[in-house]
């Protein structure tokens, strides 16, 4: 994936990576990027990017289950309507179980895909250039658009060991 | 990047360490492992080809030692989706460290799990009929049955555990693929999925992941739930009891926690991650098997309060014929290694020693494997009807094989998978260390 034209900053010490974020934040750049070896909360909190909506699609998936899971039990129970040890032939507490569990299964499922599109996604609207060294120990902090020389400046003075431009 | 006891650097070379070629102590356990499976699968094909009379299973004991391995393993199993998936969302932080092993473990454990049900049915080339599919008589499985509630339960827990599992590998995979050549880049380059660690990856991650979590969370509970009623819906005395779902998912904890400190044990030495791996991790762990021992000597004192309580019963007469009659020895055995050895565990400095603790939670082990086999022979073997009697259980070579072979197999995949893949979260160990966490031990 190749990103687009800015500036990379690369920071050994994820303090100092914070700092450069809410440092450009305040100069006004809207498009930063980071990539980093873990999810650390102090980056993400500086980037104030807006939480997954994954929710929805899940919560979605979840419900789909479990109505797959009481239409599977009802539509096979009525379909050979046999009447054993004298309980009802649609009997709700036992379908109940069979319904959890497939609402857990497809919820799991939707949950999987919405990840990989999502992700997918991300990764081709926000690419972030390539390094190694990101997913060992060092953060990089990735400015795309507006004033990149005034960007250049703030990750240096924010204690980045190198600041690039990616053309 | 400034961190706790370990830089990040330092964290993943010791996990890429563990990646390199199986040592001769490796690579001969696997071996033994693969031996073990192999006699397993041998004895098994004696069964197919002479039939279950190769087996001691008879009436009235119809159930025995392969519905004991099925217990057995999907209990074990359970501890694994318990400490990552609930000891995530409970923010518990020693589980960084061990999480990936009880993952493995889970998802293997159900994959050893699930050969028992197949292997018991005597005519395992018709296990498909217990999947539901409308067959040329349009004839459907009984949804009301605990037997096919099994099936569901069982076979949802094992692809959650695996997605859970895989998913949890992508970014290791991808610092591992990062920092390696030739073709262990190419195979963690297939697990790592592209992932570069980018903020939007990161953001959809959490969020994904939080959310197997909580899937996970009500598996661990409804699995062994279901596995219990397999029992406790019937009317057997000695099964028929509302006790079951929350002894047998305490017991499934336990056993299964056991399991995780009896493998991490050995493991952390091998593979040398006593400095990812530390006695405090132990030390956390060990006390969930403490409180789970006193959670099943409860419902094992609760189960005899019961049945003692009110005018003499079947149940009752169950009950005394477990403890007195030919089995006692057995239960005596469970007894001592489910209720009484863990005790030890109430001891600061038997926590503190790693070799304590592998004694400890292996007699558990075995304590929970006959746990599951008293329950279900006994109650069998007491039987009430007139043409039955009672009747004696003994375990044949065939069964004793398969059990061994199931071992095998269990072990097989899981010294395979801590060479192939990280053992220990990379991530979360960094994330941890840069917090401090350790520290905290």
């Amino acid at each position: 994936m190749r990103a687009e034209p800015g500036v990379l900053g690369v920071f050994a010490d994820l303090t100092r990576g914070a700092q450069a974020i809410r440092a450009l934040r305040a100069a006004g750049h809207s498009d930063i990027r980071m990539a980093s070896p873990a999810p650390f909360p102090e980056l993400v909190e500086a980037l104030g990017r807006p939480r997954s909506r994954l929710d929805s699609v899940t919560l979605s998936g979840a419900l789909l289950g479990v109505a797959a899971g009481f239409a599977l039990c009802i539509g096979t129970a009525i379909a050979w309507p046999l009447l054993t040890g004298g309980k009802p032939i649609v009997s709700v507490p036992p379908f109940v179980i069979i319904a959890f569990e497939v609402a857990v299964l497809i919820g799991a499922g939707v949950n999987l895909v919405a990840l990989a599109v999502t992700v997918g996604r991300g990764r081709r609207r926000r690419p972030v250039p390539f390094d190694p060294r990101f997913s060992a120990d060092r953060v990089g902090v990735f400015v795309v658009g507006g004033n990149l020389g005034e960007a250049e400046t703030i990750l240096r003075k924010n204690g980045a060991e190198e600041v690039r431009r990616v053309a | 990047m400034s961190t706790g006891a370990l830089s990040a650097r330092e964290i993943q070379a010791k996990v890429l360490a563990t990646q390199g070629r199986p040592g001769a102590i490796h690579t001969l356990l696997i071996a033994v492992a693969g031996a073990a499976a192999a006699l397993g699968a041998w004895c098994w094909s004696v069964q197919i080809r002479v039939g279950l009379q190769v087996s001691g299973l008879n009436r009235p004991v119809g159930w025995a030692v392969y519905i004991t391995n099925f217990v057995f393993w999907v209990g074990v199993a359970h501890s694994g989706t318990l400490i990552s998936a609930v000891l995530f969302l409970l923010r518990a932080r020693f589980r960084t460290a061990v999480y990936r092993v009880a993952e493995a473990m889970t998802v293997f454990g159900v994959m050893t799990a699930g050969l028992f049900p197949v292997i018991h049915l005597g005519r395992p080339w018709f296990a498909y009929w217990l999947f539901p599919y409308p067959n040329e008589r349009h004839l459907w499985v009984n949804f009301r049955s605990p037997l096919m509630w099994d099936v569901f339960a069982v076979s949802t827990y094992f692809i959650v555990s695996a997605i859970f599992l895989t998913v949890g590998i992508v970014p290791d995979a991808a610092a591992l693929r990062d920092a390696s050549a030739g073709w262990r880049r190419r195979f963690y380059g297939f697990f790592a999925f592209g992932w570069r660690g980018t903020d939007e990856e990161w953001r959809h991650y959490a969020r994904a992941y939080l959310y197997f979590a909580a899937f996970a969370t009500p598996l661990v509970f409804s699995v062994h739930s279901v596995v219990s009623w397999d029992f406790a819906v019937s009317i057997l005395p000695g099964w028929h009891s509302t006790i079951f779902p929350p002894y047998f998912v305490a017991g499934a904890i336990f056993s299964g926690i056991a399991l995780v400190v009896t493998l991490l044990v050995p493991l952390r030495r091998v593979l040398h991650l006593e400095s990812l791996i530390t006695s405090w991790h132990l030390d956390m762990t060990s006390r969930v098997v403490l409180l789970t021992s006193l959670i099943v000597t409860y419902s094992y004192i609760l189960e005899y309060v019961l049945a003692f309580r009110g005018p003499p019963s079947d149940e009752r007469s169950t009950l005394l014929y477990r403890a007195t009659g030919p089995f006692a020895p057995l239960f005596w055995i469970m007894v001592a290694c489910n209720c009484v050895f863990p005790l030890l565990l109430f001891l600061r400095k038997v926590r503190a020693r790693p070799a304590a603790l592998l004694v400890i939670c292996i007699l558990v082990n075995v304590g929970m494997w006959l746990e599951r086999f008293v329950i279900i022979v006994t109650s069998l073997s007491h039987d009430r009807i007139p043409f039955d009697w009672w009747g004696m259980y003994r375990p044949t070579f065939v069964e004793a094989g398969i059990t061994v072979g199931s071992l095998g197999w269990f072990f097989f995949w899981f010294l395979i998978f801590v060479k192939l893949l990280p053992a220990v979260s990379i991530s979360e160990m960094k994330e941890a260390a840069v917090e401090g966490v350790e520290d905290a031990g």
